[in-house]
């Protein structure tokens, strides 16, 4: 007996196994706690609500949901609503980012005033006061009946932007987004004789692709284009970018573009300059630096916090709640208070950001690990 | 501790003349209540404005409060005998289990569970609470219907949410709702224009309505979404003190019915119209002597606190700053849902 407890291998499997014991039962004991107090309160508890309609309406989704919807797809469309901002908001604030970085490396004296400014204001400030600010503007736009108008095919007013748009339903939508991704994996296997030739190839079979979907995908009396018309209180036809939406797509890409600005610019600044000393010395102009051997290098120093950036920001999205945008943060919350299934819902909120986000952070890691440098481990 | 004594001797003795001067013996909250020579209502904790809010002086003022006062009155003949007790919403149930007051009169409605679970007895409604839909004044809609494809504002998470698509279901009325929140952000979307109008409770639309930067740029829209029953709440078994209270509120209906206000009363008095009103005001004996009060208890309270329409004016109505549409808060014969019981 003392001989096992003299050895070490024992010693340290035992505390592992203890270790590991007392939290499955502490969780365990939360659970059962848990259930137990939920019950004696008469709630009931379980994910049959799911198949519940709601009763109440969702002010804006991608999808067709209303008061007769049920639980999962009226959660779905929030998901759909945070990924669609989500999204946006990490392409826009990559490009601004860029542009930022390569401003405060600049040699341009007032490029670097610029680029450093911004990112003082904007990364200092609260996110949730830049959004609330950017929704205070954009509703202080005169009404609908007032709007602005540009040639009576686009009106801005504090009711959102209206465009007009093709007649094209949400299936011709999804069929046109996939062809486009088909056509990009076709190219890439076409190798035509003149290289110039692939990009115009690509764009013209989009183009076509766009153009048969527009002449078949629609009822034979509805026009090719919808143009927003006002009519009694509202805007009808055409696309709307209403203002919770832009508001917090605006806040947080100015927000999210002054942290990825740093994060580029400190991979961009993170190359060896020898190794752009040896580039000019080889007679390549600062295009080619700049695109063979900088950016290149400074990417893969700069993807691990690029990835935390994009996960943070994607999480940033909740603030959406406070100016109305109804994202899967506003519609667990309204659910909860709708229907009482607290618990159930707000597993339901983590688990929908933990896989968004770990998609992210897949995506991330798949890209780093075809940059990295080959050869070393 | 003489203090103390004497507090206690007066009590005693003022107890001893009630229960000598009153026809039957009072038992109960109401024998309390007359014993304490004051009626402990409820008011709120902060303003819930129009129903129970401090005004600049410090006072109490609202339409639950006037109805506790009115209360007071025709129990003890004074509306200063009303001690406004500040209470939360959620407070007012157990404070009324534990005598902490005599009456919740706080825009309660009458909910089954209410009445049958904690232990409470709800007097007929004082009040319809109406769920109405205030819109801006410059759109000019006279009904819900002219605001079609509006947007429409409403507390996320709330019960207006439901109600309001439902009721603009039913009606083949679109609409674009926004949800939001918080309260604040709900008022400041409306007061910037991004809603057309908002939905909720009359007495919260009519506080928003008052704290606008403009309150005439809103207009609140007479059709009703939804409404709730209000009632006056006792503790389950007094059952002389409830008969008090639906009495005193028909006394109220009556006075309105019948055109007597506080400023007419003693001229109505000394020349009555009719054998109903000869009894309201206490000319011919017994509206009094059968709830165990003085046969001028009405007398008092329409001469004091008004009649049913008066209060309602001068607290939430026209008269006041709310301007909160009368409704069905009218009598039957003007529209409305109130009406008093027969007095006979």
């Amino acid at each position: 007996m003392t001989k096992l407890f003299t050895s070490q291998k024992f010693r340290r499997t035992a505390v592992q196994v203890l270790f590991v014991a007392v939290v499955a039962m502490f969780i365990l004991a939360t659970i059962i706690v848990g259930r137990t107090n939920i019950a004696d309160q008469g709630i009931a508890t379980g994910f049959g609500f799911l198949n519940q309609t709601t009763g109440w309406p969702v002010s804006f989704s991608l999808t067709d949901v209303g008061p007769r919807s049920t639980y999962t797809q009226v959660l779905f469309a929030g998901l759909l609503n945070t990924m669609l901002v989500g999204f946006m908001t990490l392409i826009f604030a990559t490009v601004l980012g860029l542009l930022l970085a390569l401003m405060r490396i600049s040699s341009n004296s007032l490029m670097k005033l610029v680029g450093t400014t911004y990112v003082e204001v904007f990364r200092n400030v609260p996110v949730i006061l830049q959004v609330f600010f950017w929704y205070a503007i954009l509703t202080h736009f005169p009404g609908p009946r007032q709007a602005y108008s540009l040639a009576d095919m686009a009106f801005f007013s504090n009711r959102g932007l209206m465009l007009p748009a093709p007649s094209l339903s949400g299936l011709d939508v999804a069929i046109f987004l996939i062809g486009c991704v088909a056509i990009g994996f076709g190219l890439k296997s076409f190798k035509p004789k003149k290289s110039g030739l692939r990009l115009p190839l690509a764009i013209l079979a989009a183009v076509a692709l766009f153009g048969v979907l527009l002449l078949t995908g629609r009822e034979a009396d509805v026009p090719l284009w919808s143009v927003p018309e006002l009519k009694g209180l509202r805007f009808v036809g055409g696309v709307s970018l209403k203002p919770e939406f832009s508001a917090l797509l605006i806040g947080l890409t100015l927000f999210g573009a002054s942290y990825i600005g740093e994060i580029i610019r400190g991979g961009l600044i993170s190359v060896d300059k020898g190794k752009l000393e040896a580039g000019s010395a080889l007679g390549m102009s600062p295009f080619q630096i700049n695109r063979y051997i900088r950016i290149p290098l400074a990417f893969r120093a700069m993807l691990p916090s690029l990835s935390n950036q994009y996960i943070w920001l994607m999480k940033g999205t909740t603030v959406g709640i406070a100016i109305g945008y109804p994202d899967y943060f506003a519609i667990v919350s309204t659910s909860i208070n709708q229907s009482g299934q607290t618990m159930e819902l707000l597993a339901l909120l983590m688990g929908g950001f933990i896989v968004v986000n770990y998609s992210i952070g897949f995506a991330m890691n798949l890209l780093n690990t075809r940059l990295k440098l080959k050869g070393r481990s | 501790m003489l203090t103390k004594l004497m507090k206690l001797a007066t009590v005693a003795s003022l107890a001893f003349a009630t229960a000598t001067s009153a026809q039957a013996q009072d038992e109960g909250v109401l024998g309390e209540i007359k014993a304490r020579d004051s009626l402990l209502c409820t008011g709120h904790n902060g303003s819930y404005l129009g129903f129970a809010e401090v005004d600049a002086q410090g006072e109490w003022q609202g339409f639950d409060i006037e109805m506790c006062r009115a209360l007071a009155t025709a129990i003890l003949g004074s509306p200063d005998k009303a001690q406004i007790i500040p209470i939360s919403w959620a407070q007012r149930f157990p404070a009324i289990q534990s005598g902490d007051i005599d009456v919740i009169i706080k825009v309660t409605g009458w909910t089954m569970t209410r009445d049958t679970e904690l232990g409470l007895q709800y007097s007929r409604p004082y009040f319809i609470g109406p769920f109405y839909v205030m819109s801006r004044s410059d759109l000019g809609a006279q009904s819900i219907s002219d605001l079609d494809g509006g947007v429409f504002c409403v507390n996320a998470g709330t019960t207006v949410e439901r109600v309001l698509a439902d009721y603009m279901e039913t009606n083949g009325i679109e609409y674009q709702p926004l949800a939001f929140e918080k309260g604040e952000e709900l008022r400041a979307a409306l007061y910037a224009g991004r809603c057309d109008a908002i939905a909720g409770f009359g007495p919260f639309l009519s506080s928003t309505r008052v704290n606008a930067p403009n309150p005439d740029d809103f207009t609140i829209i007479g059709d009703v979404i939804k409404l709730e029953p209000e009632g006056i709440v006792v503790r389950q078994g007094e059952d002389d003190f409830l008969d008090v209270i639906n009495w005193m509120v028909t006394a109220l209906l009556l006075a309105e019915e019948n055109g007597i206000t506080s400023e007419n009363v003693d001229e109505i008095k000394a020349n009555p119209p009719s054998a109903t009103v000869e009894r309201l005001l206490g000319v011919t004996p017994g509206v009094g002597t059968r709830l165990g009060l003085q046969d001028d208890w009405a007398y008092n309270v329409i001469k004091t606190v008004g009649n049913y329409g008066q209060i309602y004016d001068r607290t939430i109505g026209d008269g006041s700053r709310y301007k909160l549409p009368r409704g069905l808060n009218n009598l039957w014969n003007n529209g409305g849902l109130l009406y008093p019981l027969v007095l006979d």
